[in-house]
């Protein structure tokens, strides 16, 4: 009960500052448009990008100095990701830097780190996750995709779904059914697959936003060396586990809220009922102090995870990354409702066509509108993705509750 | 208007599943609204829906029509909803004949025959950009020109009017504080430019603006003489808004019933997700909101056709809570269908999407509860 302290961290605004001065010289000007406008980050500029914050070493600060990073603590590590989405900058794409490297240095053979951690340092391979299947979702630990030792190799068959980026991917991690004795997760082992081995597919799947991030990965008899195992057959889920609770508080960009409320309050200045700005209506002023709330709590939610951190070490509990990931995504949700009820108002339109580069059209409604409808319908999957909201629930009830 | 007996509307709405569960299946929805032609919708279907009788199931004998009422038009609507038909029913049924049949002189009244067996196609241009949902904010001006008139305006983005063969333009007579008239506007008139957009749905529409656009004393519903439109357009507006409510209840109903299916076939942790009673609840309340929509939708419709003055609180309410229903009916079909719910491959996000415009078309909860603040007694 209050027992930490919760205050501001202000060790960090020097940082702040040199991550907002470097944004400014070298983030490409066409990318800080493209924030604003929703337009479609190409790979290669993103990857130019990419590659300038690894020659700071920043993509993987957060790594331990023995393994090449520059040893964030967490909060330094948050503080990088809300700077760079202050500056207008997309996210660093976390399937290489606080995915699969990660469980390589932890897990994985000195051969396996030199092989790849480098590579993540400077983004010189772009990596995709491989875990969800058709027929394991919420429970992955069902999953099926079979890796059947053969020689020097494993030869995998299956299928894996909802694959961000594996259109782009260099590498997949990959969890595959080893055995199919005792209990379902020991089966699991936790496998690098190279994306150019013969037998892979990669299949778009679109979104309801009409974009393209999404992906199925088929595997036909795809041999991979027995080398490309991490650590032991049948721990992958042990692995797996690891990487958990940080996929769950870095599913709650709190900078991100921020700006959505700040377009919020934009919209509704610009937006006119009656001749009058929106801005004015109670029941809107009244409608984004609750936004307010809500962020309000989320945030004091992250402040009490990073205090936590400080004291166990580095890693974040399961529990509050749980609270944090069920109440931050409702939030989120919340506040870009808030911000396509007021589109309503200028007809409900989603012209796609605006988020191709290039697009010389007419825009209908206030500038960003196709972003910002983008990200709502997007964002229909933030209580989805990342262990959906009734499995945050299930964790609390058992890890928290005894339930 | 006479109102169905319990049989024929019974027949009415067996006849639209029938029809639209054989033709118009979540594949072939598709293949209308991404077609190359364009128009977004079924111009054969729209013929066949003429051919049904649907089309004139509300308009008078004398053009053609089976006499019926909002309550007949709406259960055509829902059905739409139902399987998301994609053709401009609303635009045209309950906008733009509702404009001609309330306002028009007799000689404009008998074009609606061409509503009835298909060949004219409305849309109602009144919002306007700096409008937002209130109804008296009129910008747009119809100068006297001769017997005709100068119509100059802009228009906020309306479902159908890219496709339209005619609009229906509300603009103020003489200048800004003059009174408001009603036009028909052919689409391809010269000045009327049509900015095309596609709407959160798909749907195509189009923000349309008036360039001086010349039109003959005809034009105007009503002729010369005709009275203020204001009140005309609050009603045609509140119909407009009880007619996607219509159509939101078929949509809830579908999505629900395929939410119900999908939870009782996908199997996680060793058995089917309807087996977990949070997901029990869920589907139980995404089935109550549709229940208690679809009443309030009923009675509204009943208020309408009984000519009540309670009609228009009615209304209203039904919109509040269809509104809240399809909020939460739409985002809890994507929610239970998990990752499948967010892919275009699957009918769940076009409900989604399809419910989230209806919530907002001709006003929102918010907007409608507020007006119904306004006149609470003090």
């Amino acid at each position: 009960m209050f027992i930490r302290s919760v205050a501001h961290d202000t060790t960090l605004d020097a940082f702040r500052e040199e991550v907002r001065a470097f944004c400014e010289e070298e983030m490409p000007a066409e990318m800080r448009l493209k924030r604003t406008s929703g337009q479609h980050i190409e790979k290669a500029e993103y990857d130019l990008w990419l590659k300038r914050l690894g020659s700071k070493g920043w993509l993987t600060g957060k790594w331990p100095k023995e393994h090449g990073g520059l040893g964030w603590s967490p909060a330094h590590f948050l503080a990088f990701c809300e700077e760079l989405g202050r500056a207008g900058s997309p996210p660093v794409p976390p399937f290489g830097t606080t995915m699969a490297g990660p469980v390589i240095y932890t897990f994985g053979t000195e051969e396996q780190k030199k092989q790849h951690l480098p590579a993540i340092m400077k983004n010189d391979a772009w990596w995709c996750q491989g875990y969800s299947e058709p027929g394991a979702g919420s429970d992955l630990a069902s999953l099926k995709t079979k890796a059947v030792r053969d020689g020097d190799d494993y030869v995998v068959n299956g299928q894996k779904i909802w694959t961000s980026l594996a259109h782009w991917a260099d590498w997949m991690f990959c969890l595959v059914r080893t055995s199919t004795e005792g209990k379902k997760q020991q089966g699991i082992s936790f496998l690098l697959i190279d994306m150019k081995t013969p037998g892979i597919t990669v299949r778009p799947i679109i979104a309801i936003t009409l974009g393209h991030h999404l992906n199925e990965v088929f595997f036909d008899n795809v041999r991979v060396p027995a080398s490309n195992l991490i650590g032991e057959e049948g721990k992958g889920w042990t692995y797996a586990k690891f990487l958990l609770a940080n996929e769950r508080v870095g599913n709650v960009d709190i900078a991100k809220f921020e700006h959505y409320l700040e377009e919020l309050k934009k919209l509704l200045a610009v937006t006119k009922e009656g001749g009058r700005p929106l801005s004015e209506d109670p029941a809107f002023k009244r409608r984004v102090a609750e936004l307010e709330v809500g962020l309000a709590g989320v945030k004091a939610l992250m402040a009490d995870q990073l205090a936590a951190e400080r004291e166990q070490g580095g890693a974040p509990t399961m529990m509050g990354a749980a609270a944090l990931k069920l109440r931050g995504t409702e939030l989120q949700q919340g506040i870009l409702q808030g911000l396509v009820d007021v589109l309503g108002r200028h007809g409900m339109v989603y012209q796609t066509d605006a988020l191709a580069p290039g697009w010389n059209g007419e825009p209908i409604g206030p500038e960003g509108s196709a972003a910002l409808v983008y990200e709502h319908l997007y964002r229909r999957a933030a209580t989805i993705y990342g262990g959906s909201s009734e499995i945050q629930k299930n964790i609390i009830a058992k890890g928290s509750l005894g339930l | 208007m006479a109102s169905f007996a319990s049989e024929e509307r019974q027949l009415l709405h067996e006849s639209l599943h029938d029809f639209l569960s054989d033709r118009y299946a979540f594949e072939h929805q598709l293949k209308l609204a991404r077609s190359e032609d364009g128009c977004g919708f079924g111009r054969a279907e729209w013929g066949q829906y003429a051919e049904m009788g649907w089309l004139g199931v509300a308009l008078p004998e004398s053009v053609g029509g089976a006499d019926g009422g909002m309550t007949e038009l709406a259960i055509v609507l829902a059905a739409g909803g139902h399987y998301l038909a994609l053709e401009p029913l609303v635009a045209t049924l309950v906008m733009g004949a509702g404009a001609v049949a309330e306002m028009g002189s007799p000689e404009q009244v008998a074009k609606l025959s061409d509503v009835a067996n298909g060949k004219l196609i409305l849309a109602f241009c009144h919002a306007e950009p700096d409008a937002g949902y209130a109804r008296d904010h009129v910008m747009a001006t119809a100068m006297p020109d001769g017997d005709g008139y100068v119509l100059s305006g802009s228009k906020s983005f309306t479902l159908h009017a890219h496709a339209a063969d005619a609009l229906i333009v509300t603009g103020r007579i003489g200048g800004s504080s003059g009174p408001v008239g009603l036009f028909v506007v052919p689409r391809e008139a010269p000045g009327v430019v049509v900015n095309r957009a596609p709407a959160l749905d798909g749907r195509l529409g189009a923000a349309v603006t008036f360039e001086g656009v010349q039109l003959g004393g005809d034009a105007r519903l009503g002729g010369k003489d005709a009275a203020d439109g204001l009140a005309v357009v609050e009603r045609l507006i509140d119909r407009g808004a009880l007619a996607v409510c219509a159509e939101s209840v078929g949509a809830m109903a579908a999505v629900t019933e395929q939410t119900l299916a999908y939870l009782k076939t996908r199997e996680q942790f060793g058995q089917a997700l309807s087996q977990f009673q949070v997901l029990q609840h869920r589907v139980v309340d995404m089935s109550v909101a549709t229940e208690e929509a679809r009443a309030m939708v009923h009675a509204a419709l009943q208020a309408v056709d009984d000519g009540g003055p309670d009609a228009r609180h009615a209304i209203w309410k039904a919109k509040v809570q269809t509104a809240r229903a399809a909020r939460f009916v739409g985002g809890q079909s994507v929610q239970l269908h998990g990752g499948m719910g967010m892919t275009d491959e699957l009918a769940i996000g076009h409900y989604y999407k399809r419910l989230s415009m209806n919530e907002a078309l001709f006003g929102d909860a918010e907007w409608y509860l507020k007006q119904l603040a306004a006149d609470v007694a003090a």
